[in-house]
């Protein structure tokens, strides 16, 4: 079986370790509080059995039950497991208060983060890990929070407790107790050894089990035609059976390791214990007291013992996850920013492209010297087949990515030397695909920002002649729109997509035309918007149809990148070149 | 607790594993007894002061008996129970995925992947967490509560083990009721958790307009308050979490208080020894478990239902297109004949195919072309009965395609579906398909006709590399070509290709083409195409128009006849030339 049994079990590193303790510094007072309160807590806990050994030793043994005194122990007894009960209720909350304070700041940091990086990046990051290292990662970091903040801080904090609380009863007894710890943590060091490897195993087969799944769901037709289902049935089979296998050893593992020895561990205690007070008892006293606070306490000894053995592989997963999440906070795949200091603003909108090339990956150019000029309010059209480079002109202007030679210059200033929030404010794109966000027409015009307000908003879809829609709709601007705008016609997206540009007031706009063919009455209201929303504005027009283009004062004819044509529509037709041939081909694909 | 009744054919199927098991945790019950025993004794001894080195061996050798046993023993009863919950697992998923391969594209239609797949693992979690958990805690806490309580009762005192068990039941409703809480709340958190999935999952996909409208702030505002919410969710997840322990401490803090008044009272009364006091405390603390435990068992019980219930639901789905009585087994060739008067994908559904009858003769090639959803794959699917059509039929040679056995037709067809789907496998492999004994010459061969044989040369591993997420990315021409290699190895009677060129360039397309019919001489071949240069040379081409043939014949016949199909064929042209950048290559 390929690769089945790849795993590899990410040490814990200190470096990875020391980060996720820095998210821990601004929450120091409310842990220091709640520290407070479990050492408060824990020392009523202990004190619990010395108060019963007071009880055997002092009164029942000798048989003085004095009315006062026994009270007031009943009493102290009773109180001391209300404040015990009452300090731990608090300091757990809080402690769990703080892990998911941190894991919250920790999403944030990875979102803001992932707002700020260029384009680029997500070309070449598959969405689905993205959002995976937002939410599920460092929500198994919060299981380590939890984990080490509830189970390793509460249990140590009692086993101390626990071994103060022997010291005082009996010093030389505890001292022999204190064998328990190393062999305790020995324990740990042969389960984390040879456990987490198998831990690991086991996941690992369980998402191959899934990918298997999962493809076999994705793949069942032709799994079906192909006359395959014996065979994968029988793939599936020896995965199922090689995940179970690992379970089967993880569950052999912790029943060798974990509760059955550390029971066992408990009972040697005992044996210890008895032995101690049986040996002493031949040459001195003994206070059946003290051996009866020496039982209880290691009754209470090896509970928090199981519980961190438990937590150990959970801890190990959440470093894997750290690890993730912090090389996307490292990530240094900026979106370009402003360059220098200067306030500039867009006035005019005249633009100029000036011996521009670009490629995305550095090797193939998708752009090659393209040079253009366009003045104040003058339409330019970028025409050309899928790939001709189109869109990444539009791209570069947006400055979605960053030039590599040649500029890019507006009103005469150089694109760079702008603020993004100026050049998002001044140049309106119109997306071929109008993504429609989760919410009502409103939200999707307004785009959460508020100093749209509800009348410019009304004002640009009645300009935009998507009112017309909009009104017909049940709740009017305030309807709801499905998952991607499903409820919507593609016509009815792309109006709202205009709505949302023309409530910004731009002085440039960029159209991405729309491939996605719509009944004739949506096109005409389409070609009605755009004309009027073109009007005093800069224009750089993707166009598809060119049909819609031919009163552009320039039109670029692209071709892998290069421009091979310029001119106006009636030039171009004159020149009988690919222009034309396009003018030809369309003419005629409109039969 | 009816899950367990769900279950029982299981149980009986692993009866003597289950018996073993059970009595082995009734063994470590009645085992666990010594030791709070021994203490006593060894008590009430330093009392009377009579202890001896020899008792003290026997007694403290005995406890080591004990801790030697039960370790083994305890690790027998996991080995046995947990193992046998594991199969119950396995065996569940087996089916299952048995399941899902008998069913129709029509299932796979209204059903998402993603719930299936949750089905596939939560549900048989939960499932599985029944047989292991449910049933260990049902057990144990019947078994250890039962043999402590009685041998408190009769060993100790009655009087005492009624009042120290009074707030025992408190603990048990407590847990129970946080339980229920608990599971609510979370589910809660949950959603808020999968709202806050959807939002970065919407915020990525989006991120182009998001950028474009610089409202990067603005989102980063939107997932503050909603992570805002998840928090506020998981904190109050977090307060009754918080609320267990505290409670269960109170508890059995109140219920050990009670038993020493009440014991030491006994003890004064001379009534009870020391040691025996003690043997009760532990006897207690042996109890809290159990009781603890029996408020979970409800959750987990309740739970492991419902998803049992799912699976069951999913398991007792018919299969939709199955084999008819009798239906044969035979090799099927010969000439294809399809008349079909009417057929939708369902009955309330408009009809996507009407009144279609051609015939194509043994050794042929069929041209499907048409605008989209004129219904070209409706009809190719029709051949492999991904779908069956009420009024119509279909025939091959002699044999209509439902009288004989499914497994017969689609030996007969090798087909190329329209969105290439290659699994995550080498190259080789995928290749290799439906044929895993081909010969590393045969696969070649086969990616020689379809023109990826070269391509895949260059790969870093050549046909060993990997192909899928976790692989190279390939091309959509290159994944096509792997594809209609795949089907090629088949070797098939009947070659399937639903526009499966559309990706590859005219020069590669012509070399399948002339491959295909070099190849493939006495083979029927059908292929639907966008690109009209596909079926040139097709003997019968067949033009749909809103799933009814609008005109058919030979290239030559369709252009002279000057319809549809010419039009489309005029246009392309024009098409061709264009993305050649307006010179004729």
């Amino acid at each position: 079986m390929m690769d089945m049994d790849n795993v590899r079990v990410v040490p814990i590193e200190g470096a990875v370790l020391l980060r996720m303790l820095g998210y821990i510094r601004p929450h120091a007072r409310t842990l220091m509080l709640a520290l407070i309160l479990l050492i408060l807590a824990t020392g009523a806990n202990v004190l619990g059995p010395i108060l019963i050994k007071v009880f055997i030793d002092r009164y029942l043994v000798p048989r003085q039950f004095l009315y006062t005194p026994l009270v007031e122990l009943a009493a102290t007894y009773l109180g001391l497991q209300v404040a015990t009960a009452v300090f731990n209720l608090i300091q757990l909350v809080l402690f769990q208060k703080v892990a998911l304070q941190i894991i919250q700041q920790l999403r944030i940091d990875v979102f803001a983060k992932v707002q700020r990086l260029g384009l680029s990046f997500f070309d070449r990051t598959p969405s689905g890990m993205l959002v995976s290292r937002i939410t599920n990662d460092t929500e198994s970091i919060k299981d380590m929070y939890v984990s080490v903040l509830s189970t390793f801080v509460q249990n140590i904090v009692l086993l101390i407790g626990i071994y103060v609380s022997m010291f005082f009863l009996n010093f030389q007894l505890a001292l022999f107790c204190v064998v328990i710890a190393p062999i305790i943590i020995g324990i740990m060091a042969l389960y984390r050894h040879f456990s987490s490897p198998i831990f690991h195993l086991a996941r690992h087969r369980l998402s191959l089990l899934n990918a298997k799944l999962s493809e076999a769901l994705q793949g069942m037709y032709i799994i079906q035609a192909m006359r395959q289902e014996p065979r994968m049935q029988a793939e599936f089979g020896e995965i199922n059976q090689a995940y179970r296998s690992a379970r089967m050893r993880n569950i052999t593992f912790n029943s060798l390791l974990l509760r059955p020895l550390v029971d066992a561990l408990y009972l040697v205690a005992l044996i210890l214990v008895l032995g101690f007070f049986g040996l002493q008892s031949l040459v001195q006293r003994v206070d059946l007291g003290v051996l009866y606070a020496f039982v209880s306490y290691l009754d209470q000894f090896f509970e928090p013992v199981n519980q961190m053995m438990f937590r150990l592989n959970s801890f190990q997963q959440a470093m894997v996850s750290s690890h993730r999440v912090f090389q996307l906070l490292d990530e240094d795949d900026l979106a370009p920013v402003q360059e220098g200091e200067n306030h500039s603003h867009i006035a005019h909108g005249e633009i100029c492209f000036e011996n521009v090339s670009f490629s995305y990956d550095g090797k193939t150019d998708v752009l090659k010297n393209i040079s253009f000029y366009v003045k104040q309010g003058q339409m330019v059209a970028l025409v050309g087949h899928t790939g001709s480079g189109k869109s990444s002109t539009a791209n570069l202007l947006m400055r979605f990515y960053a030039v590599n030679h040649g500029r890019i210059t507006i009103d005469g200033i150089d694109l760079r030397q702008f603020a993004n929030a100026e050049l998002r404010k001044k140049i309106g794109l119109v997306l071929q695909d109008p993504f429609v966000f989760v919410g009502d027409i409103y939200s999707n015009i307004q785009l959460g920002n508020t100093e749209i307000t509800e009348n410019e908003i009304v004002a640009a879809a009645q300009f935009v002649q998507a009112d017309t829609y909009i009104s017909k709709l049940a709740h009017g601007y305030h309807e709801s729109l499905g998952e991607r705008g499903s409820t919507l016609s593609s016509g009815q997206r792309q109006l709202l997509a205009f709505a949302r540009t023309m409530a910004r007031n731009p002085k440039i706009l960029v159209l991405d035309e729309a491939t996605a063919s719509v009944d004739a009455e949506t096109e005409e209201a389409i070609q009605k918007a755009l004309m009027r929303m073109r009007q005093g504005r800069t224009t750089i027009a993707i166009a598809h149809r060119l049909s819609t283009i031919q009163d552009a004062n320039i039109i670029l004819v692209l071709h892998h990148g290069e421009v091979i044509e310029r001119g106006t529509h009636q030039e171009l037709l004159a020149k009988e070149g690919l222009y034309y041939k396009m003018c030809l081909f369309q003419q005629s694909g409109r039969v | 607790m009816r899950v367990f009744l769900d279950l029982l054919w299981y149980f009986r199927r692993k009866k003597w594993r289950y018996i073993a098991a059970v009595s082995t945790l009734v063994l470590v019950a009645l085992l666990n007894l010594i030791p709070p025993q021994i203490v006593g004794l060894v008590m009430d001894a330093l009392q009377r002061k009579d202890l001896t080195v020899g008792h003290l061996v026997q007694w403290v050798g005995l406890i080591l008996f004990v801790a030697l046993s039960t370790y083994l023993l305890r690790y027998l009863w996991r080995w046995l129970l947990f193992g046998a919950a594991l199969e119950l697992s396995t065996i569940l998923r087996t089916q299952l995925f048995a399941h899902f391969t008998k069913m129709s594209p029509q299932f796979y239609q209204t059903k998402r992947v993603g719930d299936l797949m949750a089905h596939a693992t939560n549900d048989i979690s939960a499932v599985e967490q029944t047989a292991m958990d449910g049933i260990l805690t049902l057990v144990d806490s019947l078994t250890t509560g039962a043999v402590v309580v009685v041998t408190m009762i009769s060993t100790i005192s009655p009087t005492l083990t009624f009042v120290a068990l009074l707030p025992m039941p408190i603990m048990a409703y407590a847990t129970s009721r946080y339980g229920k809480m608990l599971h609510y709340r979370f589910d809660k958190a949950q959603a808020a958790f999968s709202d806050l999935n959807d939002r970065v999952q919407e915020n990525i996909s989006g991120m182009k307009v998001i950028k474009a409208f610089g409202q990067e702030e603005v989102e980063i505002e939107n997932f503050i308050s909603l992570s805002n919410d998840v928090v506020a969710k998981n904190y109050s997840v977090a307060k009754i979490d918080s609320l267990f322990d505290p409670t269960i401490q109170i508890i059995v803090g109140f219920s050990y208080f009670l038993s020493i008044v009440v014991g030491g009272y006994d003890v004064a009364h001379r009534q009870l020894s020391i040691g025996s006091l003690t043997t009760f405390s532990m006897y207690l603390g042996q109890l809290i478990w159990p009781m603890l435990a029996f408020g979970w068992l409800f959750n987990i019980v309740e739970r492991g239902h419902a998803s049992y219930d799912r699976i069951r639901t999913l398991l007792d789905m018919q299969e939709d297109i199955s084999d008819r009585e009798a239906a044969l087994a035979v090799s099927l060739h010969g000439d294809i004949s399809v008349h079909i008067a009417e057929f939708s994908y369902q009955p309330n559904l408009p009809a996507r195919l009407q009144e279609l009858s051609f015939t194509v003769k043994q050794g042929q090639t069929l041209g499907i072309v048409g605008r989209t959803g004129s219904g070209k794959t409706t009809l190719l699917r029709l051949f492999l009965r991904e779908f069956d059509v009420a009024k119509g039929d279909i025939r091959i040679g002699e044999y209509s395609i439902y009288d004989v056995q499914k497994s017969s037709l689609r030996q007969a067809i090798a087909y190329v579906p329209q969105d290439h789907f290659l699994f995550s496998a080498t190259v080789a492999q995928n290749i290799a398909f439906a044929n895993t004994q081909a010969t590393q010459a045969q696969i070649a061969d086969a990616a020689r006709i379809a023109a990826i044989h070269e391509d895949i040369l260059r790969f870093a591993m050549g046909y060993e590399t990997v192909v899928g997420e976790r692989g190279v990315t390939l091309s959509g021409g290159q994944k096509q070509r792997i594809s209609i290699a795949r089907a090629l190895l088949l070797d098939a009677e009947i070659l399937i290709l639903d526009d499966s060129l559309s990706a590859v360039d005219a020069k590669t397309e012509v070399h399948i083409l002339d491959e295909l019919r070099d190849r493939r001489r006495g083979q029927t071949t059908l292929i639907s195409a966008h690109r009209l240069s596909a079926v040139e040379h097709a003997d019968l081409i067949i033009v749909l128009d809103e799933g009814r043939i609008a005109e058919s014949g030979t290239h030559g016949d369709l252009m002279r006849f000057d319809g549809l199909y010419a039009d489309m064929y005029r246009s392309q042209q024009l098409e061709d030339l264009v993305e050649q950048g307006g010179v004729r290559a």
